[in-house]
């Protein structure tokens, strides 16, 4: 195994992979990070990081990607696995009704343990197997519109979606984080000017690009 | 059996790997050595006549170079603590059928509730609601709805271990066949209903399929898992806040500030103090990180290094057995200790998340500790790095670099 020495990048982003057992969490994050899809992947046991490093509007970017059992259990460590995270990619098998009835115990488990200006996606894995269809994309669409995440049909397996689900999340956070930038050197150029009467609480993620919205 | 040529075309056959499957695994460097493995021959030669086992003898054997898979199963029997090596053999066998009729009755039992047990087949997905009511689910039916706790806690956990037991060592050809998965299921599912304190946690499954490949009858498995998770099921104990293998990263961490602070810092800085990234290897024993031979191999050696003689006592009397004070214990006495053990007794260091599997991640990253230093800029190049140790680890050798760090911390603890 190889490992990159260079940490030439603008931004790194901590995004969290969550949803039920056996949705195909481990399968979208090897396909993502390695272009690899292991049709005898086993069950994730912990936490397991990868990343890659991409391009948003000219910035490169590392993703650093943590997985997680789906296992309710496991939820106990959810503090450290939250901790700093900017996104989450919420995952359901469109083949498993129940997997997708979960998402709302994974949107309330967010909404108790994770930062809530985190970016948001919610992915219908296992589209190559429509023929073994329960959730319908219309419903997916649908409580995705209802709790305002973005949403796409993915499979880790062709290789669908999987791309654009990412470079949606890496996206927005980017946005999120460069207005916040640039409000900061604004609040910074006018906090400078004399005679200026208000003070602008410069927020403790803002001004310093590198770190801004890491985790590490 | 040692022939020149009884190294790994032999070994293949009793472990045989799915032909599509050989170039994704961790290639096994486990190999039987004459006057070092523990052969068949020199396990039928530590018996007695009446069928007493020469325990010191046999621990010498497994320490030094494993077991012969021919004799595994048997032998993990004894180093897992389910037979008192004291005991003649009808004992033995006395116990055993009390066993198999013991888990007959569980067996029984759970069938009565969910009928797909015992069947050959399993679950995957859920069986009652979370409120207790019955969902439909094909070659299983729950009648009506489950108001007791228990029950209903243990249902809800079925099929979890159903989507786990499909991902267990599918390399394995032995799991091509389904009777083999849901053997693995059955035991999992009467585990989780006699212990329902610990229940399932993902991972149990892949401590529990050795012993269902090894022991070919399932009662006996069941009972060897059983032993297994004696010393493992604190890992897996779960509450909202924490996972009991926190307890053993918590001594890793301890291990490794002593050892060596300037990793222990690194790892701090890169927010790994919790040293999560570890979870897995003390989880599951490190099988992930290598070939099912060798994880076999590796268990038997740290097994082997900590066995202690009062084991099966402490097991079937808690309370009655008490561990033996090092001052009354003679030379005799000291060599029916594993190597790890002994030491500890030596040192009167006891405390229970004080296991082998801890200073053997100690030491493997004691290994890369210069890479680690130099190249991780965040944890997943941590991960990375000790990725490199699959199939690249000798399991005797790493568990000596283990007992060299036990003692090296031994002696760092002690002084003030």
């Amino acid at each position: 195994m190889a490992h990159r020495v260079d940490h030439e990048y603008d931004y790194l982003f901590k995004i969290v992979l969550i949803g039920d057992s056996g949705v195909g969490k481990s399968n979208i994050l090897s396909r993502f990070t390695r272009n690899e899809f292991c049709l005898e992947s086993k069950s994730t046991i912990g936490v397991e990081f990868a990343t890659r490093t991409v391009q948003v509007e000219g910035k490169t970017v590392k993703a650093q990607i943590w997985d997680t059992a789906g296992q309710e259990r496991y939820r106990a460590i959810t503090s450290a696995y939250y901790r700093g995270a900017v996104g989450a990619l919420l995952v359901y098998d469109i083949t498993k009704r129940q997997t997708f009835d979960n998402v709302q115990r994974w949107l309330r488990e967010l909404r108790d343990h994770a930062d809530s200006n985190i970016v948001l996606m919610m992915a219908g894995n296992k589209s190559d197997l429509n023929h073994l269809r329960s959730v319908s994309e219309e419903d997916g669409h649908a409580v995705a519109e209802k709790e305002g995440l973005s949403f796409l049909e993915t499979s880790a397996l062709e290789a669908t979606n999987i791309e654009k689900a990412f470079q949606t999340i890496l996206n927005e956070i980017y946005h999120i984080v460069s207005k916040k930038a640039l409000a900061a050197q604004e609040a910074a150029a006018s906090a400078s000017i004399p005679g200026q009467g208000t003070t602008i609480n410069v927020g403790d993620e803002s001004g310093n690009t590198k770190t801004a919205c890491c985790s590490t | 059996m040692f022939g020149k040529k009884a190294g790994t075309e032999e070994l293949e056959a009793f472990y045989p790997i799915r032909p599509e499957c050989v170039a994704e695994i961790p290639k096994t460097r486990f190999k039987p050595r004459a006057g070092k493995t523990l052969s068949a021959r020199r396990w039928q030669a530590a018996f007695s006549e009446t069928g007493c086992l020469d325990i010191a003898k046999v621990l010498r054997r497994i320490q030094r170079g494993g077991i012969h898979p021919s004799i595994k199963g048997l032998v993990w029997e004894f180093l897992l603590g389910c037979y008192n090596p004291n005991s003649t053999l009808e004992d033995r066998n006395q116990l055993r059928q009390q066993r198999r009729e013991r888990y007959s009755m569980w067996k029984t039992e759970c069938r009565n509730m969910v009928s797909v047990i015992g069947r050959g087949n399993f679950i995957t997905t859920p069986i009652i609601t979370d409120d207790g009511q019955p969902i439909e689910v094909e070659g299983c039916r729950v009648t009506s709805a489950v108001s007791d706790k228990k029950v209903a806690q243990w249902m809800l956990i079925l099929h979890q271990f159903g989507l786990d037991v499909v991902r267990t060592d599918r390399a394995l050809a032995f799991y091509e066949d389904k009777a083999n998965q849901a053997k693995l299921w059955d035991v999992l599912s009467i585990y989780s209903w006699v212990d329902d304190d610990i229940g399932y946690v993902q991972g149990m499954n892949d401590i529990c399929s050795p012993m269902v490949i090894l022991l070919e009858n399932e009662a006996d498995a069941f009972w060897c898992f059983e032993c297994a998770m004696r010393r493992l099921r604190e890992n897996f104990r779960c509450s909202t806040t924490s996972i009991g293998v926190q307890s053993q990263l918590g001594t890793l961490s301890q291990v490794i500030k002593t050892v060596d602070p300037q990793l222990h810092k690194h790892l701090e800085d890169l927010d790994g103090g919790e040293y999560l990234f570890a979870f897995r290897m003390l989880m599951v024993l490190f099988r992930r990180e290598f070939s099912f031979l060798d994880a076999l191999y590796l268990w038997e050696v740290m097994w082997a290094m900590e066995y202690n003689p009062n084991i099966f006592w402490s097991y079937e009397q808690p309370d009655g057995a008490s561990d033996s004070n090092y001052g009354q214990l003679n030379q005799k006495m000291l060599k029916q200790y594993g190597k790890f053990q002994r030491k500890n007794l030596e040192t009167g260091y006891a405390d229970k998340n004080n296991a082998l599997a801890v200073f053997l991640v100690a030491s493997v990253l004691e290994t890369k500790n210069k890479q680690i230093l130099k190249e991780a800029k965040g944890l997943d190049e941590v991960v990375s790095i000790l990725g490199d140790i699959t199939g690249n680890l000798d399991a005797k050798k790493a568990c000596q670099e283990a007992l060299k760090l036990q003692n090296k911390y031994l002696k760092k603890a002690k002084r003030p």
